[in-house]
């Protein structure tokens, strides 16, 4: 039986390009699906997907960091922390990676909400090219990703700007050891009294995070005291547009917590 | 392709078999480490919990790749060691261990948190021994133990 | 703390703490060389079908296919009834029902030709939903005093409808159990079980052989909490009918998905309850309780019966009627679970007190207390609290520890904001020991101690340490009768060729009955004791002479000799954006008499209040409209962790019972039985008292708090 562990990138991109193989990187979601015949490809090693580091514009954010990792950068933005330490348990979080959280391909990944709010990119590498998409294009569905078969996931890139005003809540059905059931992610940056950048992603209630850049655009620009008014058709407008996917919680549940968490999150920041 | 090489309980060891299967199994049946126990399989209660690089891993969620050259600790290794006493003496004056399923598992993630941090308050404790189930003992019991553990081996971790 | 109540180590804690214990599933397998078999088996996919043909393709050598065909007694497991089939037999009735086993030595090859197996089903209409569930297993009804009376000279008549779901008992370790057929024709079995003598006379009746011909030993078993008193029976006689006809060892050991979908598990309830008010008083109570029984009747007749005796709570109330039926449905059979059917009855009543003072106006706990049963009162069956009933100083105690009555009328005054608290109170008893007459006329308990020439002492007894400490305990109560040092005083897992039948371990007997029998019997060898010789005495269950004897036929007499008491606060707060409930503090004051070693009983309590309060909030399990359990995994049914109660403070209050050891009671289920009444008090006060909202229903889940909170907004 053949054996996949590379040390670089290159050699993995390689692996990647003339085999057919699933990249492993944590483990934690592929070990419980327990898929029959395939050949893991095995990131663990390769240190080029470890590091976090930074630009003048993002924090860079390898796809083989895990949560721990993370938690523990002075570099990873408190927003993104918040969202990793309700991650199951310490040793999902020693396992478990930013790039298998995207891989995996789903709506209840806790890292990925983070990145749909922050507008963040993703650099996908692979033997022959490298390009960088948008985290909402990555996802084109249900567990179905803009990742062709040569490719490995590489980075993310989180922009710097303007994180410091959010807005996080992960329902989870205990305190710990949790998927999340709802997640709600905002950011609300101010700038001469109107509001510049307003972004809401929520997570685990649809095939994909959901986020609604047109809906946004509503309060953008506007005064506290023009946003205060506009409020409720704002969040009308989600509830409107907003389609759940059922599961063992109800959509309704799901869909009016969503909007409670969004009317929180508008009282507090706006 | 060459034996997987790494270090179980501090002996070098070579597994020739798949690199996909499940460490959990592998320790149990082909190495005999019975203390590793399944609970799961699905990296949700934590009684497969083993020490890798000295960092805590559910073993059922980790595939033999993964693991080539590393080294793996589990109670059969750990119950050698001096921070083992200290926490044997801790766990039995509590009487923190009922039915004992859980206890391997959660021994070695009382350990991953006092390497980490030797001196927890009781909330740390509950965050560090949270991935491990237990449905015995209500868990005050261990998470005092824990406590106590670290106050007597003061110095160990 | 008198002297027996100071903790030692626990007997088996060293083994346990390092690793070595051997639960079932770490015994080598045939991989390894040890020629052990692994059993799967062939579950039904369907809730009902009557089974036209079972294809399986051809074997391997050394690979076996099992089913009823190959059983060579009776197709019966032993329970209760003799409905229960080892394999099905024509018709299956419940998903997950055991229509054979394949049996090999690769447990691989196994999955693959199970997976092979091709079922012929004839499906037929499954009974899913309780309430128009007819079929009853047992239907029982009892009480007192003149009920049209007491209901037409009423003030106020009062009239509502409880339910529970499911529970499952979720111990880590999974069902799982080996069977050996050993020289001489005799099949030895063994694995993860509480009750070696139910095992024991199951397989025995199922292989048609002599008393002699099976012996069942109880490996160091993983938890219990009632899921491994009647399921191993049948587990067992299914590895044994494999390993004979495979010759060879089998075991099956479940996984976690089989476990939770096709064990037993507590049964769902509806309670409906009329209460008739005067004068500020319940003067009557009519309660009607139904359970769930799944598709086989196991356990369900004795669940049920302690479930209606509690029916009333701990109220002297002079009119009473209660009927109680356990309904054929074809879902897994639920059995046994720590509380065993009063959970489920005290949860209605606490809550029927508490919505009846709120609706006349008074303060529900001075409601409950002006009811409460004092010492020689009459019990619901007539019979008596011969003993002092200590609720009221234990509720002055709860008081004391986290102020109860300020933080109720505190938080009963209007709130508003996202957080919201509230708090509640519930009271209940545990019936100690097996109902009515079952120790006396069933169970028959014999135990013996044999002292051997070098002056140690092993016990004799069949009851199987679970975790809850039996090998300590035991071994405590005969070293210090006998003066002896614990160490000198051995017990270990029983072996049925070994121990006689001190009965089951289940109902909380083990210590207060069978604790009781190891004390004579070690006053009986202190009598005799003679230095450098081999001993041995034995000790029979006795009646305690004061009980009134009950009639299982009209539900009259003392239906225990005692009662073990708690009352349990909770305090919550509810987020009311997202309808979660954060427990701020949970408050447990037990009394389980003397206790026999305090950190033991201090961990059975802590355990049980925690797995009361998941059931009563986030441990909810549902099957789908074709009968499947929903929530089969670790991630879908979830019980707390060490981040979701953490403070949780239990306490003991001590009411000596003159017939336990050294005033023991029963001690083990006590702590979860009445968890769910003071949580959804909790929570209803947090959501603005029954007048805003009425809640009735456990487990109450965010998804529940915030469809109330909906319905406000509306």
């Amino acid at each position: 039986m053949v054996r996949y562990t590379p040390v670089t990138l290159e050699e993995a991109l390689r692996i990647r390009a003339e085999q057919d193989v699933v990249p492993y990187a944590g483990g934690t979601d592929l070990m419980v699906e327990n898929r029959k015949g395939v050949t893991y490809l095995f990131l663990n090693r390769v240190s080029e997907l470890q590091q976090i580091s930074e630009d003048d514009t993002y924090v860079r954010i390898g796809s083989g960091v895990t949560f721990t990792q993370a938690l523990k950068s002075p570099l990873v933005p408190d927003l993104m922390k918040e969202a990793v330490s309700h991650i199951a348990a310490p040793a999902i979080r020693n396992a478990g990676t930013f790039g298998g959280n995207l891989g995996n391909g789903s709506a209840k990944a806790d890292s990925v909400l983070i990145e749909y709010v922050t507008d963040a990119k993703l650099r996908i590498a692979s033997a022959a090219k490298e390009r960088t998409v948008d985290v909402d294009a990555f996802y084109k569905g249900r567990k179905q990703l803009d990742l062709e078969s040569d490719e490995l996931i590489a980075e993310i890139l989180i922009p710097k700007e303007g994180l410091d005003d959010y807005y996080y809540q992960k329902i989870g059905g205990r305190n710990a050891l949790a998927i999340s059931r709802v997640s709600f992610a905002g950011i609300l940056n101010k700038e001469d009294g109107k509001i510049k950048r307003i972004a809401a992603a929520f997570g685990a209630v649809a095939d994909t995070v959901l986020r609604y850049k047109e809906i946004e655009k509503m309060l953008i620009g506007k005064t506290a005291a023009e946003a205060g008014e506009l409020k409720e058709a704002f969040i009308q407008k989600y509830a409107d547009t907003m389609v759940l996917t059922r599961g063992r919680v109800s959509a309704e549940y799901r869909k009016s917590v969503c909007c409670n968490l969004l009317r929180d999150f508008l009282d507090q920041m706006i | 392709m060459d034996a997987l090489n790494f270090v179980l309980n501090g002996q070098k060891v070579s597994y020739e078999g798949s690199a996909n299967d499940r460490l959990l199994d592998v320790l149990r049946d082909e190495y005999d480490c019975k203390s590793v126990k399944c609970g799961c399989k699905e990296g949700e209660c934590g009684a497969c919990s083993v020490l890798i690089d000295g960092v805590l891993y559910n073993s059922c969620c980790v595939a033999m790749g993964a693991i080539a050259d590393r080294s793996v600790v589990t109670m059969e290794g750990f119950r050698e060691t001096e921070r083992f006493a200290v926490l044997d003496k801790a766990f039995a004056e509590m009487s923190a261990v009922q039915c004992g399923f859980c206890i391997p598992g959660m021994v070695l993630a009382a350990e991953a948190l006092l390497s980490a941090n030797p001196h927890p308050d009781e909330e740390q404790i509950r965050e560090g021994l949270s991935g491990n189930l237990c449905r015995c003992t209500g868990y005050n019991a261990i998470v005092k133990a824990v406590g106590n553990a670290a106050k007597e081996g003061n110095g160990l971790w | 703390m008198e002297k027996i109540s100071q903790s030692v180590v626990k007997k088996d804690h060293s083994p346990k703490m390092g690793g070595r214990s051997v639960y079932v599933a770490d015994y080598n397998t045939a991989k390894n060389g040890d020629g052990i078999l692994t059993g799967k088996i062939l579950h039904s996919k369907v809730a009902r079908a009557r089974i036209r043909g079972v294809e399986v393709p051809t074997l391997p050598d050394g690979y076996y296919y099992v089913d009823a065909k190959d059983i060579p007694g009776d197709n019966n497991v032993n329970i209760v009834l003799d409905d229960m089939p080892v394999y099905c037999r024509d018709t299956v009735e419940y998903i997950g029902e055991a229509i054979g086993m394949v049996v090999g030595p690769d447990s691989k090859k196994v999955d693959r030709i199970l997976s092979e197996i091709k079922v012929n089903y004839e499906e037929l209409e499954p009974v899913l939903d309780l309430r128009t569930a007819k079929e009853a297993f047992f239907n029982y009804e009892y009480g007192h005093g003149d009920m049209d009376k007491a209901f037409a000279e009423a003030d106020h008549v009062y009239e509502e409808e409880f339910e529970t779901g499911y529970q499952e008992q979720t111990y880590l370790e999974t069902q799982g159990m080996m069977a050996e057929p050993e020289e001489g024709g005799s099949m030895y079995v063994h694995g993860s079980m509480q009750c070696i003598y139910y095992v024991h006379g199951a397989v025995k009746r199922v292989l048609n052989c002599e008393p002699e011909g099976v012996h069942i030993f109880q490996d160091v078993t993983g938890g219990g909490f009632g899921g491994k008193e009647a399921f191993p029976s049948i587990l067992a006689t299914e590895v044994a009918v494999a390993a004979k006809k495979a010759n060879a060892p089998v075991r099956c050991v479940f996984d976690r998905r089989e476990d939770m979908e096709y064990t037993s598990k507590r049964h769902p309830s509806i309670c409906r309850i009329r209460a008739a008010v005067k004068d500020g008083k319940v003067t009557a109570l009519d309660c009607d309780v139904t359970f769930n029984a799944g598709a086989y009747s196991t356990l369900s007749a004795v669940v049920l019966q302690r479930g209606i005796i509690a029916a009333p709570g701990v109220y002297n109330v002079p009119n009473i009627h209660v009927t109680g039926r356990a309904l054929k449905t074809n879902t897994s059979p639920c059995g046994a679970y720590r509380g065993f059917g009063a959970p489920q009855t005290f949860f209605a009543i606490e809550m029927m007190m508490d919505h009846i003072a709120q609706d006349l106006g008074v303060e529900s706990l001075a409601f409950k207390e002006a009811h409460l049963a004092k010492q020689n009162d009459p019990t619901s069956t007539c019979g008596k609290y011969h003993f002092p009933v200590p609720v009221q100083d234990m509720i002055n105690e709860v008081d004391k520890v986290c102020d109860y009555r300020k933080k109720k009328a505190e938080y009963s005054k209007p709130q508003t904001g996202r957080y919201r608290r509230g708090i509640g109170m519930s009271m209940i008893f545990h019936g100690a020991g097996f109902t009515g007459s079952g120790e006396r006329d069933i169970i028959k308990a014999v135990t013996r101690l044999h002292k051997y020439a070098d002056g140690r002492v092993e016990i004799l007894a069949s009851n199987g340490e679970i975790g809850q400490g039996v090998r300590t305990t035991f071994c405590k109560i005969v070293a210090n009768e006998l003066n002896l040092p614990l160490e000198k005083v051995f017990y270990d897992h029983p072996d049925t060729a070994r121990v006689p039948d001190s009965g089951p371990t289940v109902a909380s007997r083990s210590l207060m009955t069978v604790g009781e029998l190891l004390r004579r019997a070690s006053i009986k060898l202190r009598e005799i004791w003679k230095d450098g010789e081999e001993q041995e005495v034995e000790e029979r269950y006795r009646q305690p002479d004061f009980m009134i004897p009950f009639s299982l036929e009209k539900f009259e007499g003392d239906a225990y000799p005692t009662y073990a008491w708690a009352v349990n606060a909770i305090e919550v707060e509810v987020d009311t954006l997202t309808g979660v409930t954060k427990v701020l503090g949970a408050y447990g004051n037990f009394d389980v008499g003397t206790p026999m070693d305090y950190n033991i009983v201090m961990g059975q309590m802590e355990g049980g209040f925690l797995q009361g309060i998941g059931y009563s909030s986030i441990e909810k399990m549902d099957y789908d409209d074709k009968g499947r359990i929903r929530n089969n995994s670790f991630s879908d049914y979830l019980i707390p962790t060490t981040k979701d109660v953490p403070n949780m403070q239990c306490m003991l209050h001590v009411e000596k019972f003159p017939d336990g050891p050294y005033g023991a009671k029963g001690a083990g289920e006590l702590p979860l039985v009445g968890v769910p009444g003071a949580y959804l008090e909790a929570v209803e006060q947090a959501l603005g008292g029954c007048k805003k909202h009425k809640l009735n229903h456990v487990p109450f889940t965010a998804e529940d708090t915030l469809k109330e909170l909906m319905k406000e907004a509306e």
